[in-house]
């Protein structure tokens, strides 16, 4: 029992970090109609930044963190110009190319350039917190707690951003009309940057809780992490914040609970066979397409 | 009709999409306090001028005054900000969006608190006060034209620009606009309204311009052209 529950805590930690990822790619494609494929990439980078400041400053956190997360915001912004065209133009399929393309770039740049390609692990500093907790009978790390609370926080941050803010109300605007969203003069340039913005500090966000319940990242973990996030905003509904969100967290869970009770290494087929037959069920995703 | 309060000033401009011609060397003015009627059948050219003021349709060649500033190839948020708003075709509501927050949507380039804009719109039409937290797709059709207008008047532009307001409404509804957009006009507002329902609007214009395929072919004071046989003949029904 306790095991159990220890279990579904680092799943829905886990599900929570995927869960950023996912509502990065629903916000831009509400926003601005792309599907920006390297956010996930971004993430992982901002571990690597993470991890550079942490090798050069004797495991600062104070200073590691605000930089994994400022860097996600950074690199995401600067990927907008590329995107701006084809969001003009309303080029849907060619973002994902041009998504693809960053992904398999920045993964190449970790493959050559970064800790020569190797893995790199976290101090104990910032795995799992720094130590574990316990409640009666049930121990879990502090990380998988931290990492629940820090992304739900950051996903209702954002939810009351988008509801309340003038800015966020832009972005709503400009996810229903764009061409309405222009006539009331809400400019398109810089929407657009804010949007990049918002959705690489969730980028850097993850990344940061990703080398907490993780405690590694390598040059692959892009690329996987990516392709779950595609998948999950497909299943929830694309563009749904809150299927996004809820999806991401059972996907977590299914995943958790699969590694420790199911045989061998098939828990991601398994995963993705539930998902794909939901999809083939159910072509508008669980939740229903706001896109 | 060249006075100091010239608000809107539009010198020669041709518009192209792609390779039609859209407009071709128009030229008009507004002056401060006018209420300026473009008549014209659908496709003659009135859309078109409309965005190209607001920066929408890019000017080909022509020239683009507000208040005296060049305002030909600037961006539509910054014309907007300059104090330019617009009723659009269709209304242009945002569906999903609450009648309140359609309100501040139009309000984007006020800076500071506009709960004073707010409590003026509610003022002028109290249904979107009782309605405010609606979304704005649960309005009749007559509602969701009042609320494109209060949202356009959220930022007190200094020229109101109004694209086919009639358009889609009954005939009932189409005597309460045009007595709002009077109403407007007596409280000093400049206002370029687009219409293909030239007898009501030429009833509560200043001036007006009749367009043909991309071209202004007439212009005048309204009273002139509803004396003008060939306006009667195209536009006001014939004669009797």
């Amino acid at each position: 029992m306790d095991i159990l529950i220890a279990q579904i805590i680092s799943g829905l930690a886990m599900g929570a970090t995927y869960s950023l990822i996912v509502i990065g790619f629903n916000l831009l494609l509400l926003v601005r109609g792309v599907l920006p494929f390297a956010i996930a990439h971004i993430a992982v980078l901002s571990m690597y930044a993470a991890w550079i400041v942490l090798e050069q400053t004797n495991d600062n956190l104070f200073l590691a963190i605000p930089v994994a997360i400022l860097a996600g915001c950074l690199l995401n912004v600067l990927t907008e110009p590329a995107f701006r065209p084809l969001a003009l133009r309303h080029a849907f399929l060619e973002t994902v190319v041009v998504g693809l393309g960053m992904g398999i770039i920045a993964t190449d740049v970790m493959s050559h350039f970064l800790h020569h390609g190797r893995p790199i692990a976290f101090p104990e500093v910032l795995v799992g917190g720094g130590g574990m907790m316990r409640l009666g009978v049930i121990v879990f790390s502090l990380g998988d707690a931290y990492t629940l609370f820090g992304a739900i926080g950051a996903v209702i941050g954002l939810i009351y951003f988008l509801n309340h803010h003038k800015q966020g109300r832009a972005f709503r605007a400009m996810a229903q009309d764009v061409n309405v969203a222009r006539l009331l003069g809400i400019p398109f340039n810089r929407t657009g940057i804010y949007s990049f913005a918002i959705c690489g500090l969730l980028a850097g966000l993850a990344g940061v809780l990703m080398a907490m319940t993780l405690g590694s990242a390598g040059p692959a973990l892009g690329n996987a992490l990516a392709i779950k996030a595609i998948v999950l905003m497909m299943f929830a509904g694309m563009g749904n914040l809150k299927g996004g969100l809820i999806c991401a967290l059972i996907m977590g869970l299914a995943e958790a609970l699969a590694m420790a009770y199911l045989p061998g290494r098939w828990t991601e087929a398994i995963v993705f066979s539930v998902i794909m037959i939901a999809i083939i069920v159910r072509p508008q995703g669980l939740f229903g397409s706001q896109a | 009709m060249q006075n100091k309060g010239n608000i809107l000033k539009v010198q020669n401009l041709s518009v192209f999409y792609g390779r039609i011609t859209a407009i071709r060397q128009v030229s008009l003015e507004v002056n401060e306090g006018e209420l300026v009627v473009l008549v014209g059948a659908n496709g003659a050219g009135k859309s078109t001028l409309i965005s190209a003021v607001l920066g929408i349709a890019p000017a080909k060649s022509g020239t683009i005054r507000f208040m005296g500033q060049d305002i030909t190839g600037k961006s539509t948020d910054s014309i907007v900000a300059s104090g330019i708003s617009v009723v659009p075709e269709g209304r242009g509501i945002l569906p999903l969006m609450t009648v309140l927050e359609n309100l501040q949507l139009g309000a984007y380039h006020v800076k500071g608190d506009i709960t004073r804009y707010l409590e003026l719109a509610f003022d002028r039409f109290p249904v979107l006060a009782e309605r405010k937290n609606q979304p704005a797709r649960t309005l009749s059709g007559g509602q969701q034209q009042m609320l494109a207008l209060a949202r356009a008047l959220m930022s007190s532009p200094k020229l109101l620009m109004m694209d086919e307001p009639s358009l889609g409404l009954a005939p009932l509804l189409v005597n309460e606009l045009f007595q709002m957009i009077d109403d407007l006009k007596k409280e000093g507002q400049t206002i370029l309204l687009s219409e293909q329902n030239a007898r009501k609007a030429l009833q509560y214009a200043d001036r007006g311009y009749v367009f043909e395929v991309g071209n202004i072919v007439l212009e005048g004071t309204a009273q002139e052209l509803i004396g003008n046989p060939q306006v009667r003949h195209a536009y006001l029904g014939g004669a009797e």
